[in-house]
């Protein structure tokens, strides 16, 4: 059982990864550094990307940065940096170690984060962004914009005309924001052309998602997804973004030719909701590799955008299509018994075995009710469930023990069960 | 136990309602509805806009949590132990059928928590009514009125097809007007206690506070009127108490008991955030015109400071310094509920604008479901004393 | 005759216990574990060898459980204890549908197959509140030993309210009743009331199914055991063996697998 955690899916999608996330950051540091363009800070869920890109504004993501530093093994010293100004430990880590970054100079491993030229708060959904942002315009001289999406709230799960008439208004106004931020004025023809990019990313992406449909799963829906989110998000509308997916697309049409998964056997397929435990991914990940588990599905990797059920970005109407996708296209932004449907569509449609729950204490977007998405899966729809708690940024919360414990057992009695349907199966022949 | 106003009686009219505000049985709801036939719609905190309920026939109800009566047995299981208590006891209030005479419940979007509460709670109480109102958070954009104004319209048709009656703007205007005469008085109420507080205190202020929310407007304004009167009446000596603003406690809400613990270990509490949203307004929001846009622009700006309100127009910490010093307060109070992220996240910037001010401030933590308060009153009284004897 | 042994290495106590082939518990052993874990185990099954007579050859098969199950170096498997626990509480009380464990860091709540297999479990969350430990220092607080506890409290005439179960904040608590002179057993009881509220919420989660067996040492406490049982208005079984539950559990896992013959593998019985 240990042997295969040994061989997982390292193939060239993931050293393009690391190539363009480098040279990601190397902009970044130049822009730090002065010598770049201007850059905004911005937030993941349902991101406007495009029209930054349209700018040539370089979008900085708060979230990626602090992940990367928590999969390093850094976020503590920050997160305690910001419970020292006054921050509570109830209060989300990836916050607490943003302003920690900030004030220890934006400085990381791997780039200097540079200070916004203009805070664009896309709140979709989390109204922690509200704080955080806000927080940091208390902080840094530069102007501020929340950009509001109405949440979804109507029994037909759509955002309402005047939801959309209201975000398309406020991205015209970002428009503005932006022409005066970088004294250029807005070319149409490009941004259709970033969007356009954005659009055949997302049909690869959820191509790439249908392919965990089949047996073996070309690859981990969770914990090798989150290396596609990266480009994703920073590189959507860009061209290395767009060939970072042709190249995972390419990839994993062989995989799936093979037959080849992550593990030299897929002995369970799971759906995995929530955020990982950056400060522990690879601890986490073994938890699950050594009994053979793979994901084939995750609610995760669609905070940025939900691109599987069918949208795509539009170049024929560009700012209705990023408002969509900002309203709709997203799992933050769409009500929690939106995702109950989601997780279901996943375990019946990608043919899973069982739902694990990760709920961590800082993102209450995704955690608060998670004991009520147990109980609905379970009693409503028999499917064997497992909660468990750590953090997406706090190393503190994460409990190695008291999480393995509770994955054992979750796997041994479902191992237990496929012993006894075996049994009955082989008495009846 | 007779609601209405009883001329004969020389109490004090909070102290007749102290045993009501806290009884999740709801008597006033209960009564309200058996002599008006009208229906009763739970408000969640902070703000609500409860003129639309009222207009659409129903009595608009102040839902805040189980307070210290209720014990959690059922809603554990569905949030985590790291969420705060008023989303866990509401739900809880669910789960033991207190929440059945209302015939619909108002949501808005303050935090995750109270958003995700409103999904699980129409999932396992299919029966009440839903409506979840999305309050702005850009307050600049040139879209913003006639998005809210909007949305205001929508909510009201979920209301209104309760009972399936049509509502008129006139009912609207009707609300706003029984509203305003509501939100007035308290303001009087509100100013006279930073004024004398040696005559009104924050325990009675706040048992008519929530009678606000429990009564109708137009039957509740009369004994604030009286309450006032009786205030003026007296003749109180101001002890040597420290003054404070109390600040944070602006959703769930602490047992009477505490607050009470607070002023008794030497405060006079000028200001407070309590059951901010039933007295968000300012001023009246005007019945001219366009009722729906009269109530979105009041929102947007004319509201008292609220830390669900993310207005980047005013920085957050500012806010709260001027409204300290507007009242004459000599220190703050944060008086900040368990696992209340809004609430810890503004502390933190509240923190660092009272020292740059020099106005001493103490950090309290409290939960709804609490019955001790010896440690709360030691803090307050050591705070208390550093300020008094140096 | 074959036996098989399974050890349980608890964070407080080390339990082994060794079964024959019908399943009858032969020996059954105990030990402190203290900071040794690998030696804590070694002990524990040498304790339980040499009251049952055998060799170390004899017994077939060892499974280690408990949190320290990784250090029962000498074992051939290990399963957890929720697996264990519901193995052990079905093999002592075979009606068992929920079995119910009050341990020192973790509280479960198991729905149980009519053969013994977890169905469903649910556990407190990262926080401790609410679990062993919660007693252990609630009996600190009042000076009496956990094990006084629950006969105490049996004598309550009024039953205070505590306003929490962490187990940090419980001691603040129960200070300001002694110092409002509350008497201990009305304290304790208290105490037994709020674990149990906390512990019958889990129960509800996995479907509270009779029978239901309490397991664990702290079923020994009658004060908990009354104060479950009136919660969740159903009879709580409690095994003399209680304590070795998970031990018990391991040991038939172990023999199962030796009556099972060589490929009983989950993978190999579907292959």
């Amino acid at each position: 059982m240990t042997a295969a955690s040994e061989i997982r899916y390292q193939g060239e999608m993931h050293l393009l990864q690391k190539e363009l996330m480098a040279k990601y950051y190397a902009e970044a540091t130049a822009v730090a550094q002065g010598n770049g363009g201007k850059c905004a800070h911005l937030l993941i869920a349902g991101n406007p990307v495009e029209l930054l890109r349209a700018f040539d504004v370089l979008p900085i993501f708060p979230e990626v940065n602090v992940l990367q530093i928590a999969v390093r093994h850094g976020s503590l010293p920050l997160i305690q940096k910001a419970e020292e100004l006054g921050y509570a430990s109830d209060n989300c880590a990836y916050v607490k170690a943003d302003i920690g970054l900030f004030h220890s100079g934006y400085v990381t491993p791997f780039a200097t984060i540079p200070k916004p030229d203009v805070l664009v708060c896309n709140y979709v959904g989390c109204n922690v962004y509200l704080n955080w942002f806000e927080h940091l315009a208390e902080m840094v001289d530069a102007p501020a914009m929340n950009i509001d999406i109405p949440f979804i709230r109507s029994s037909d799960g759509e955002p309402s005309a005047a939801d959309l008439t209201y975000v398309v208004k406020q991205l015209e106004e970002l428009i503005v924001l932006l022409e005066k931020v970088t004294g250029m004025s807005l070319d149409w023809a490009k941004l259709t052309k970033i969007v356009e990019r954005s659009a055949r990313t997302g049909q690869l992406w959820a191509e790439i998602k249908d392919m965990t449909k089949q047996r073996p799963a070309p690859y981990d829906a969770y914990f090798d997804s989150v290396t596609m989110m990266a480009p994703l998000y920073c590189l959507r509308g860009t061209e290395d973004g767009l060939r970072f997916f042709e190249v995972a697309h390419r990839e994993m049409t062989e995989q799936l030719k093979k037959a080849r998964g992550p593990l030299p056997e897929e002995r369970f397929r799971i759906v995995i909701e929530g955020p990982p435990p950056w400060p522990k991914l690879r601890v986490f990940r073994d938890m699950f590799s050594r009994w053979g588990a793979v994901a084939v599905a995750s609610t995760y990797s669609t905070v940025g955008g939900l691109w599987e059920f069918g949208f795509r970005h539009d170049p024929a109407h560009p700012l209705e299509s990023i408002a969509r996708h900002m309203l709709e296209a997203n799992v933050c932004n769409r009500n929690f018994l939106q995702r109950y449907d989601q997780l279901e569509r996943y375990v019946k449609e990608w043919d899973a075995d069982a739902l694990v729950i990760h709920s961590v204490k800082s993102c209450r977007l995704f955690s608060a009710g998670q004991g009520d998405m147990r109980e609905h899966f379970v009693r409503d729809l028999d499917v064997p469930t497992l909660l468990i708690e750590s953090d997406i940024e706090d190393p503190r919360y994460f409990s190695e023990a008291q999480l393995r414990n509770r994955i054992d057992a979750f796997f041994e009695a479902l191992e237990q069960r496929r012993v006894t349907a075996g049994k009955i199966l082989q008495g009846v022949s | 136990m007779t609601l209405t106003l009883d001329p004969t009686t020389r109490v004090f009219p909070a102290a007749r309602y102290r045993d009501v505000v806290e009884d999740r049985e709801f008597p006033t709801v209960r009564e309200y509805r058996a002599r008006t036939g009208r229906g009763a719609v739970a408000c969640y905190p902070v703000y609500a806009p409860v003129e639309l309920g009222h207009a659409a026939g129903m009595l608009p109800v102040g839902l805040f949590g189980g307070g210290n009566r209720i014990e959690i047995a059922h809603a554990d299981s569905r949030f985590q132990s790291f969420i705060c208590s008023i989303v866990k006891s509401t739900m809880e209030l669910g789960f033991q059928e207190k929440l059945d005479l209302f015939d619909a419940i108002m949501f808005e979007s303050i935090c995750d928590p109270a958003r995700n509460l409103a999904s699980v709670m129409a999932r396992n109480f299919p029966k009440l009514r839903m409506s979840y109102v999305h309050l702005p958070q850009n307050m600049t954009s040139a879209g913003t009125v006639d998005y809210l104004a909007a949305e205001y319209r929508r909510v009201l048709a979920e209301l209104a097809s309760v009972f399936g009656k049509p509502v008129t703007d006139d009912d609207v205007r009707a609300s706003l007007t029984v509203y305003n005469a509501m939100r007035a008085a308290m303001r009087d109420l509100y100013a006279f206690r930073a004024e004398r507080p040696q005559d009104l205190s924050t325990g009675e202020l706040y048992t008519l506070a929530r009678l606000t929310t429990l009564m109708d407007p137009a039957e509740v304004t009369p004994i604030l009127h009286e309450a006032l009167a009786a205030a003026r009446d007296r003749d109180g000596r101001l002890k040597d108490r420290i003054k404070v603003v109390l600040v944070a406690a602006f959703c769930e809400q602490p047992p009477l008991e505490l607050i009470e613990s607070i002023e008794e270990s030497g405060c006079y509490i000028l200001d407070d955030d309590f059951l901010l949203g039933w007295r968000l307004f300012r001023r009246d929001v005007p019945t001219e015109g366009d009722p729906f846009r009269n109530l979105a622009r009041a929102y947007l700006d004319d509201t008292l400071h609220a830390s669900t309100k993310h207005d980047l127009r005013v920085p957050r910490a500012k806010a709260i310094v001027d409204s300290a010093r507007a009242v004459g307060a000599d220190a703050a109070i944060c008086l900040i509920a368990k696992f209340c992220e809004p609430g810890l996240f503004d502390y933190a910037l509240y923190r660092k604008a009272f020292d740059e001010q020099s106005i001493p401030h103490l950090y309290l933590e409290f939960e709804e479901k609490t019955w001790l308060y010896e440690k709360i009153r030691t803090e307050v009284e050591t705070f208390v004393e550093s300020m008094l004897f140096t | 005759m074959r036996y098989a042994a399974g050890v349980d290495v608890g964070s407080t106590q080390t339990k082994a216990i060794i079964v024959d082939e019908q399943g009858t518990i032969v020996a059954r052993a105990l030990t402190d574990t203290g900071a040794y874990l690998v030696r804590a185990a070694e002990r524990a099954f040498q304790k339980a060898l040499e009251q049952a007579g055998l060799e170390r050859e004899q017994v077939g098969r060892v499974t280690g459980t408990g949190y320290g199950r990784f250090k029962v170096e000498f074992g051939d498997a290990q399963v957890t204890e929720i697996s264990c626990h519901a193995k052990g509480a079905w093999a002592l009380i075979p009606a068992t549908r929920t079995v119910i464990d009050i341990g020192g860091q973790d509280t479960k709540a198991i729905k149980v197959s009519d053969r013994g297999e977890v169905l469903d479990f649910a556990m407190n969350d990262k926080c401790a509140a609410g679990s062993g430990r919660f007693l252990t220092n609630s009996a600190e607080a009042v000076g009496l030993d956990v094990s006084e506890m629950g006969e105490r409290s049996l004598t309550a005439k009024q039953p205070v309210r505590l306003s929490t179960v962490c187990t940090i904040f419980v001691e603040s608590d129960i200070l300001t009743y002694l110092s409002q002179g509350k008497k201990v057993d009305d304290i304790l009881a208290g105490v037994h009331g709020a674990i149990a509220a906390r512990t019958v919420a889990l129960v509800r989660r996995v479907g509270a199914e009779s029978e239901i067996t309490m397991t664990g040492g702290v079923a020994k406490n009658v004060g908990i055991v009354n104060a479950l049982k009136e919660k969740l208005a159903q009879p709580v079984n409690v095994s003399p063996d209680s304590h070795f539950t998970g031990a018990l559990g391991a040991a038939i896992f172990a023999m199962e697998r030796i009556l099972a013959g060589p490929a009983v593998t989950a993978q190999e019985v579907l292959a």
